[in-house]
């Protein structure tokens, strides 16, 4: 009885998470179709926010620099990513421990630290700020969770298959393109789209490296906030985490994270 | 032991690797040393004509109070959350690993870790349309209950708890899952078989084998918590002035970069040693 | 101690059935062996005797007393896991004494206990090390030690021995015999290893898509197999044709039954054997030499007859490969054909 009580007990607590997790979102979303402009109850329904949210060219732009630079950060994080993953897991060499050590201090390290030690070097070098600046923060930002993902993913290859394609007679590129890639590109999917994730949700380094009037989105939102919030706001967040919402339940899928393999 | 490298393979390795690295190089390492170096220096170069090498900025750590009590305020502040997500997350993860069966499992755990990717300046925000006076739970525990009740939770220490332990809760969930998998459901059997209850099964068993990775998912809380600026600036209003709100201010409000510097490493000497301390753990997680 | 009755015993999982109104007993002190394919329902059976599972209908009495209702953690069983399941933070005496501790059994008492356990599997110098400073051979010992300290009333063995190789496993098997002859322990014991069952056991239960086929000591379940699963399971089985059953002197048996016999009763011969013995021609197609035993496939109307004996005991046989097999009568086994 008691165990039967404990399951249950479970499945609640289960249940009041995914509550506190999902109910603050979903009120975010209600309110960004209340037509009041002070959240303002009974609820009417009004689609006035998205309207003004189209209308407004700061936003657009905004929107358009971010989903680029996390085009751009994609591309470059997975391809250098993969290539490193490759070489990591393909060879033995001294200083091999060193550089896996290295991926671990751009994810533990606070983004406050990296974002504002970044600004310095930048400015003191000439890059400055701006969306360079922002793509170069990202990247590196990125290309850790491409290495390990990718990485993870090789640590299921058979080595054997490369090894019988040599015996065939294939040079390393040959077994690169025909036998590696085909086998690690669901990994490669999903750390491309960790990459994507990571610089699309970026706040804290683009807040410190993008010039003032030309940010991403989420840097634009929090300077809005701080000037008081606006259903205006709930519009755009509401699409941002439904679109990274999407961009991570697809990198799930993709690398089976945690499953039950 | 390593083979040594056929020179051809030494020249691919180098053209894999070089790359990834650089950029590393460039990006982290380069800026976290020239951070260290402004850090010691009075005014930052280029700026000004005539600069200093000094130790003033630590020295100012030490001489105003204010940052030394940031730095506890956001200490505790870390370590209310750590304890908060533990206890909310751990019993979550162990649910989902030992209760929890099959695709309703994987179901759950996806929907658990997914708002973790999301966007966590737009979740903190969302948090501040919940909690405002007069706001969605006001209404809604008005609604329920008999008496009125004023929340007045926005702008205090509490939102930013909340807002906090929603956005790092999900990796106390996941670090403890992924350990409490790995333990064998035969080990349960077999204590239960001796006559062990579910809490004897808990306490000697199943926390000690998870407890790498519980405390590595306390880890990856603490350390980015401390530094926190956006939280407790949207969610505590006045009362969000914390240690990364002073380390914000001179990089984009007051300009000093080299007592900015200081701050930084600082909190990253603390950041190091909250890691030492749980290395010896945390190795054991990884094997 | 204590006997253990099973009966009218069904379990489904969803729409699948895993025990279907199964009825058996254990006898107190025993050593009983299920035995079965893998999805016949022998694992399902001991956890649900352990307590893991609780039946939808059907009632499991351990020493007089209803438990079908009484949870694992209740049960006052002892389990062996086929994985050995030792808790890998703890020492080896720590995991033998992890059941007294649950007992609350006092400090002096749980010490003096953990060294008598381990000293019946000889494992006393062991105390200290930790599991996975232990060979394949020595946690196994320790599994046993930590299911039988807290004298249960009966022991579980699921499928123990499996994970050893096969000298180790032989060893074991002694082993085993031993220390359930010395504490006198009800005992069953999972297996898919018909040898390992025939040796171990003085009673066997063969089991089959959730239904018992036979119970019995193991030369019985043997030589007087009730159907043709169980004779094909425990040992192999030629089925004597038709055309060959006139002149030989067969048991009494009732309809829908065929005679058949085991490889190692026949004796192989160039001649007609002697009279008071069957036997049956055919054509010897091949004779495999291993060592001191030899194994014959010999073609008796179109069935594949299998015939193992002591090498020396099989004779040349001339060119054409016509040859008799002969057995005696009362190695005759009647078959049910399901």
């Amino acid at each position: 009885m008691s165990r039967a009580f404990l399951t249950l007990s479970g499945r609640v607590w289960l249940g009041l998470i995914l509550v506190f997790l999902y109910a603050p979102i979903a009120v975010m979303a209600a309110m960004s179709f209340n037509a009041s402009p002070f959240y303002q109850l009974p609820f009417e329904f009004s689609t006035v926010w998205y309207q003004k949210m189209a209308a407004n060219s700061q936003v657009l732009e905004a929107a358009l620099r971010s989903v680029l630079i996390a085009c751009v950060t994609t591309v470059i994080a997975t391809a250098l990513g993969t290539a490193a993953s490759i070489a990591l897991f393909r060879y033995e060499f001294p200083g091999k421990k060193v550089l896996q050590a290295l991926l671990f201090p751009p994810i533990a390290i606070p983004w406050l630290i990296t974002g504002t030690a970044m600004l310095i070097l930048f400015f003191s070098i000439g890059i400055g700020r701006g969306t360079p600046a922002v793509i170069l923060g990202h990247v590196a930002l990125a290309l850790p969770y491409v290495i390990v993902t990718v990485s993870a993913r090789l640590a299921s290859f058979d080595r054997t298959l490369e090894e019988a394609a040599r015996s065939m007679g294939a040079d390393t590129w040959t077994v690169v393109r025909r036998i590696t890639l085909p086998w690690i590109a669901p990994g490669v999917v999903a750390g491309a789209l960790f990459a994507f994730a990571v610089s699309f949700d970026q706040f804290v380094v683009s807040y410190f490296l993008s010039e003032p009037g030309d940010t991403t989105l989420p840097v634009l939102i929090y300077t809005a906030i701080r000037k008081g919030f606006t259903p205006e706001i709930n519009a755009i967040s509401t699409l941002i985490i439904t679109l990274s919402m999407a961009v991570m339940f697809l990198a799930a899928r993709y690398s089976k994270f945690g499953g039950d393999q | 032991m390593a083979d040594a490298l056929h020179p051809a393979d030494r020249a691919r390795l180098a053209v894999f690797l070089t790359p990834a690295y650089l950029w590393l190089t460039l990006a982290v390492f380069l800026p976290l040393s020239a951070m260290l170096f402004f850090s010691f220096v009075t005014d930052m170069p280029g700026d000004v004509d005539q600069w200093f090498v000094t130790l003033s900025n630590y020295g100012e750590f030490l001489r105003n109070p204010t940052y030394a009590s940031l730095m506890w305020k956001s200490l505790k502040l870390a370590f209310t959350v750590t304890i908060l997500c533990i206890l909310i997350g751990y019993p979550c993860a162990l649910v989902l690993a030992k209760s929890v069966k099959g695709r309703t499992r994987e179901a759950l755990f996806l929907m658990v870790i997914l708002p973790f990717w999301s966007n966590s300046l737009v979740r903190i925000f969302s948090w501040a349309i919940v909690l405002r006076g007069n706001g969605v739970l006001e209404k809604a525990l008005n609604a329920v209950l008999p008496f009125e009740v004023k929340l007045k939770l926005l702008f205090t220490t509490d939102a930013v708890v909340i807002g906090l332990v929603h956005s790092y809760l999900p990796y106390v969930i996941l670090t403890s899952y992924l350990a409490l998998q790995a333990v064998s459901d035969d080990l349960i059997d077999a204590a239960r078989s001796m006559g062990a209850s579910s809490l004897t099964i808990l306490w000697r068993i199943l926390l000690p084998l998870s407890l790498p990775g519980l405390l590595a998912g306390a880890v990856l809380v603490f350390v980015p918590v401390v530094g926190s600026f956006m939280e407790p600036r949207i969610l505590g209003g006045r009362m969000g002035t914390y240690y990364g709100t002073v380390i914000e201010d001179q990089f984009v409000a007051v300009y000093n970069w080299p007592l900015g510097a200081a701050l930084s490493f600082i909190l990253l000497a603390v950041v190091l040693v909250v890691l030492a301390l749980a290395s010896p753990v945390l190795r054991k997680a990884k094997t | 101690m204590s006997r253990v009755d099973v009966s009218h015993v069904t379990k489904k999982f969803g729409r699948m059935t895993a025990l279907d109104d199964v009825s058996i007993t254990f006898d107190d002190g025993g050593f009983f062996a299920l035995l079965g394919p893998s999805g016949s329902g022998k694992t399902t059976l001991l956890r649900t005797i352990a307590g893991f599972h609780f039946p939808e209908s059907g009632a499991i009495q351990i020493g007089g007393q209803n438990v079908e209702r009484v949870p694992v953690e209740k049960r006052d069983i002892g389990m062996m896991f086929q994985s050995y399941a030792l808790f890998p933070n703890m020492t080896v005496a720590d995991n033998v004494g992890f059941g007294l501790r649950v007992r609350k059994v006092g400090a002096a008492e749980e010490k003096r206990r953990i060294g008598e356990a381990l000293d019946l599997v000889q494992l006393g110098a062991h105390a200290a090390r930790y599991p996975h400073q232990l060979s394949g051979g020595q946690r196994q010992r320790v599994a046993l030690a930590r299911a039988i300290v807290t004298n249960p009333r009966v022991l579980l063995l699921d499928e123990p021995l499996s994970a050893l190789d096969k000298t180790l496993r032989v060893d074991m098997q002694i082993e085993l015999k031993r220390i359930q002859r010395e504490i006198g322990i009800t005992t069953i014991f999972v297996t898919h290893d018909q040898e390992e069952a025939l040796t171990l056991s003085d009673r066997i239960g063969i089991l089959k898509d959730g239904r018992i086929v036979q119970v019995g000591p193991p030369r019985e379940v043997y030589d007087r197999p009730i159907n043709a699963f169980a004779a094909g399971f425990l040992g192999e089985a030629n089925w004597i044709p038709q055309g060959q059953l006139a002149g030989l002197s067969l048991p009494t048996a009732q309809d829908g039954h065929r005679f058949a016999t085991r490889p190692e009763v026949l004796s192989l011969s160039a001649e007609a054997p002697e009279a008071g013995r069957n036997g049956v021609t055919g054509r010897l197609v091949q004779r495999v030499f291993a060592g001191a035993m030899a194994t014959c496939i010999v073609e008796v109307e179109g069935e594949a007859w299998k015939l193992i004996a002591r090498d020396r005991d099989i004779p040349e046989v001339p060119g054409d490969g016509q040859v008799w097999l002969s057995w005696a009568p009362q190695d005759t086994m009647a078959v049910a054909e399901a």
